[in-house]
């Protein structure tokens, strides 16, 4: 009780780092699914680099957060920037990863019916291989999305954005009074956040795949 | 598609040729370690980062993960086998969805939350690790036990194993290969998270990481990440290799 | 401990008449949790001592149930199992199995063991010491057809489909059960190597006389194996229960001769032997001949013949007791067959 009247109180300031929280997720994972996805179509020629690509971003994973933090720093000072890189950085290989399996796992004899077509390439990419991928795609960026708004909540040691914010301040004021009621506010929020987005990625699921492929 | 519903999932690649990592990690601290020899550093600098230090921050960030990931073993292996015996199954899918829930909470939020309502230092920085790294190693020995093709259990029952001789030489070994996969990604979290427990006065090398934020001194910092990524590096090339010499031969 | 229940109750003795009961079965039935039917409506049967009996049936009709209640892997709702004149309904089913060889179509040998630990699973369960399995193990990769130093340290996955199911009939042999029971062994495997496992374990059979309960969807394999043959209907009511010549001779009713389909006579040849037909002994006849072994099937010897243009028939036999047969009388004889079930 003690807190939702902590909740209620400072409404406006959680719904402020809410909306961060969120606002930088959703930045990461767009810029990261932009590159993951093309970096999986333009390797499709090219097993060797996109092994060699999948075992990078996927090292990359195994980098604790706090020290892929520390290390931007030098280069992007505090704040936003290293937020958005780092989180950025991990978003890529799960959207990688699925993006190739996406792409391997379409049916051959469906693509060898297009090329029988006269379909070109590009053709069969856009119409065909994305289209029934695409579930697959969809659902590694939901899984970099849930793995990201985590993550984000590090980013408030490196004067970051979101909710993080709250749990650090909560842990600054150790033994205070409202300490707990403050941290656990953030990591509510984190949570909530989460699972919201996940909602959501379950609905753009039912909402973007082709009508044929939901059995 | 199972795969990707795990969230940090390192195992879903082939990693890259196995000497790249720890030939990493050691160029990282050897290139570290050498810049200091030679970089003229200031009084804070030079106050923070002396060889002890480091080296005791780089044992308690090991102690944190050993102890932690021990832990782990011995809480989520049993009670991932009991969750799948015959009587408590019914029990295994909620657990399971708890979980991989439980997987949206912050590590950072764990163990402030533990440090406000129990204390801070060592202990509780072990408790809170092992609280974040517990669901994949459950998660992945129920998973391991599940995928256990059924005619084979059949197949050990039909010729009078019992049903604990069943699970010790069949359904367990045919699970290590996914169980030492949820043990290599506990290992990892508890690397990452115990680089945070700095901020619960239990030591680590996120200690470096901290003060070079607080003092706006690159060296610091960069000590403290370069460091706790060469431990993550190590740390994972030793649990491939773990992995390729425990998987039972003949899978 | 292990060995009580072998002693006493499940040794192959010799000295135990060969026609008496081995497995019986008394108002049998099985209804899973949740079901409103009986999966297995009870079910009276008795198996004799060596016998080889073939359950067929259409899918779902509760063969494996039926199966799986011998060994008890699936416990029987009510009713009785006796093996070897011991009611084994509530004894405890780890210690039966050890005494029952299993195989089942998938299989299901262990992947991380080598073919001889696998083959040596049941008497290391039964407490055999290592200087006992080691040979026995060889004897058993023998007897299926493997060489023991070629295979021995291999894992499964380094066999094929045959050599695997080979492995499984091993295993299932390897503590000497004087029972087996086999859940479609020969299912998943091409029709080639299938035909020749039939072949191989019909003669393995002939040497070590288990009695075995063997399940089958596919008739022809019912018909070629079995001393008796089961033929199931709905919820394991039993439409026929009889010897292959019997079934294909006099089917009990339209189900049974829809079940066995067309052709029952030409199949009823591929049961015959010609040594076993009753013809014109003495002398040869009119017309070349073409010699056979008494052994020989009638189909195989009609086939022949009418291949090679032959009228007649020479068995081979004891010198002096060569019999020759002409076309008319083996026909005759194939048809009289139909009146003699042995
Ligand atoms: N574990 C179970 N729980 C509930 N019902 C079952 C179970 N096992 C089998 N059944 C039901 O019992 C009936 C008999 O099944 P059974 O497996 O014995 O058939 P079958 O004759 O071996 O069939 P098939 O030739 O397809 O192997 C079927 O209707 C099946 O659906
Ligand atoms: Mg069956």
């Amino acid at each position: 009780m003690e807190f939702l009247e902590y909740v209620s109180r400072n409404a406006q300031q959680i719904i402020f780092l809410t909306t961060q929280h969120v606002q930088v997720v959703l930045l990461s994972v767009a810029v990261a699914a932009v590159i993951g996805v093309s970096l999986g179509i333009a390797t499709e020629r090219a097993p060797r680099l996109r092994r060699l690509l999948l075992a990078f971003t996927g090292t990359l994973l195994t980098v604790p957060s706090f020290a892929l933090f520390g290390l931007l720093i030098p280069v992007l000072g505090l704040g936003l920037a290293p937020t958005v890189v780092a989180l950025t950085v991990y978003a890529i290989f799960p959207i990688l990863r699925n993006t190739v399996t996406g792409l391997e796992t379409v049916d051959p004899a469906v693509v060898e019916a297009a090329r029988g077509m006269g379909m070109n390439s590009w053709g069969r990419l856009r119409t065909i291989r994305l289209p029934l991928a695409w579930p697959v795609i969809l659902n590694g960026i939901r899984v970099s999305t849930i793995m990201v708004v985590a993550i984000a909540a590090i980013a408030a040691a490196v004067r970051g954005p979101g909710l993080g914010e709250l749990i650090f301040r909560g842990l600054a004021r150790i033994g205070g009074a409202n300490a707990l009621n403050q941290a656990l506010a953030g990591v509510v929020g984190v949570v909530l956040v989460a699972l919201v987005l996940d909602l959501l990625f379950v609905l753009a699921r039912r909402l973007t795949t082709p009508r044929g492929l939901r059995v | 598609m199972s795969r990707a519903e795990g969230v940090i999932d390192v195992e879903a690649e082939a990693p890259v040729a196995s000497w790249v990592l720890p030939v990493l990690a050691v160029v990282l601290t050897a290139g570290m370690l050498g810049y200091l020899q030679v970089a003229s550093l200031d009084s804070i600098e030079q106050r923070v980062l002396v060889p002890d230090a480091i080296l005791d921050a780089t044992i308690q960030h090991i102690n944190l993960v050993v102890a932690s990931t021990l832990l782990v073993i011995v809480i989520a292996v049993p009670l991932g086998i009991l969750l799948s015996r015959r009587r408590a199954r019914w029990l295994g899918a909620p657990v399971l969805a708890l979980a991989n829930a439980g997987q949206a909470i912050p590590s950072i939020g764990v163990l402030v939350l533990l440090a406000i309502l129990v204390g801070v230092g060592f202990s509780m920085a072990v408790v809170a690790l092992v609280i974040y790294a517990l669901l994949p190693v459950l998660r992945n020995t129920m998973v391991g036990l599940q995928q256990v093709d059924r005619s084979l259990i059949d197949a050990g029952r039909g010729m009078g194993m019992s049903a604990r001789q069943v699970l010790t030489t069949i359904e367990l070994p045919l699970a290590v290969p996914v169980m030492l996969a949820g043990i290599r990604v506990a290992l990892i979290l508890n690397v990452g998270v115990a680089a945070l427990a700095t901020y619960t006065n239990a030591g680590g090398l996120g200690t470096f990481i901290e003060s070079g934020i607080v003092f706006n001194r690159m060296p610091i910092l960069l000590t403290g990440s370069v460091l706790t990524i060469a431990l993550a590096l190590i740390v994972d090339w030793l649990a491939g290799l773990a992995e390729n010499k425990l998987r039972p031969r003949g899978l | 401990m292990s060995d009580s229940f072998g002693s006493t109750a499940l040794r192959l003795d010799s000295a135990s008449p060969p026609n008496d009961v081995m497995i019986k079965l008394e108002g049998l039935r099985k209804r899973y949790p949740g079901q409103s039917t009986d999966s297995v409506r009870p079910l009276d049967m008795e198996i004799r001592r060596g016998e080889f009996v073939v359950f067929v049936g259409p899918s779902g009709c509760g063969k494996t149930t039926t199966l799986r209640m011998i060994n008890r892997l699936v416990e029987p709702t009510s009713g009785q199992i006796w093996i070897d004149g011991r009611d084994v309904t509530h004894t405890d089913p780890d210690e039966l199995r050890r005494h029952i060889g299993y195989v089942i179509q998938q299989v299901g040998l262990i992947p991380h063991l080598t073919i001889s630990q696998n083959v040596g699973l049941v008497p290391k369960l039964l407490g055999w010491d290592k200087k006992r399995i080691e040979p026995r193990v060889d004897e058993l990769l023998d007897l299926v057809g493997l060489d023991p130093a070629q295979y021995r340290r291999r894992y499964p996955k380094q066999l094929s489909g045959g050599q695997q199911q080979r492995v499984g009939v091993a295993r299932a042999l390897a503590a000497d059960p004087p029972v087996m029971v086999m859940d479609e062994p020969f299912g998943a495997i091409d029709p080639i190597t299938r035909e020749r496992l039939q072949d191989e374990f019909l003669k393995l059979q002939q040497r070590i006389r288990k009695t075995i309960v063997f399940v089958t969807h596919d008739i022809d394999e019912a018909l070629k194996l079995g001393d008796r043959i089961a033929i199931f209907g709905e919820s394991s009511q039993l439409a026929q229960f009889a010897t292959p010549l019997e079934i294909l001779s006099h089917p009990a009713d339209d189900y049974v001769r829809s079940f066995v389909g067309t052709g029952a006579a030409i199949r009823r040849l591929g049961l015959l032997r010609v040594g076993d037909l009753e013809g014109a002994g003495g002398g040869a006849g009119a017309g070349p001949a073409l010699r056979v072994p008494p052994e020989t099937t009638v189909y195989a010897a009609l086939e022949q013949m009418l291949d090679a243009g032959a009228a007649r028939l020479a068995v081979d036999g004891e010198p002096g007791a060569e019999r020759s047969l002409s076309l008319q009388e083996m026909l005759a004889a194939a048809a009289r067959g139909r009146q003699v079930p042995s």
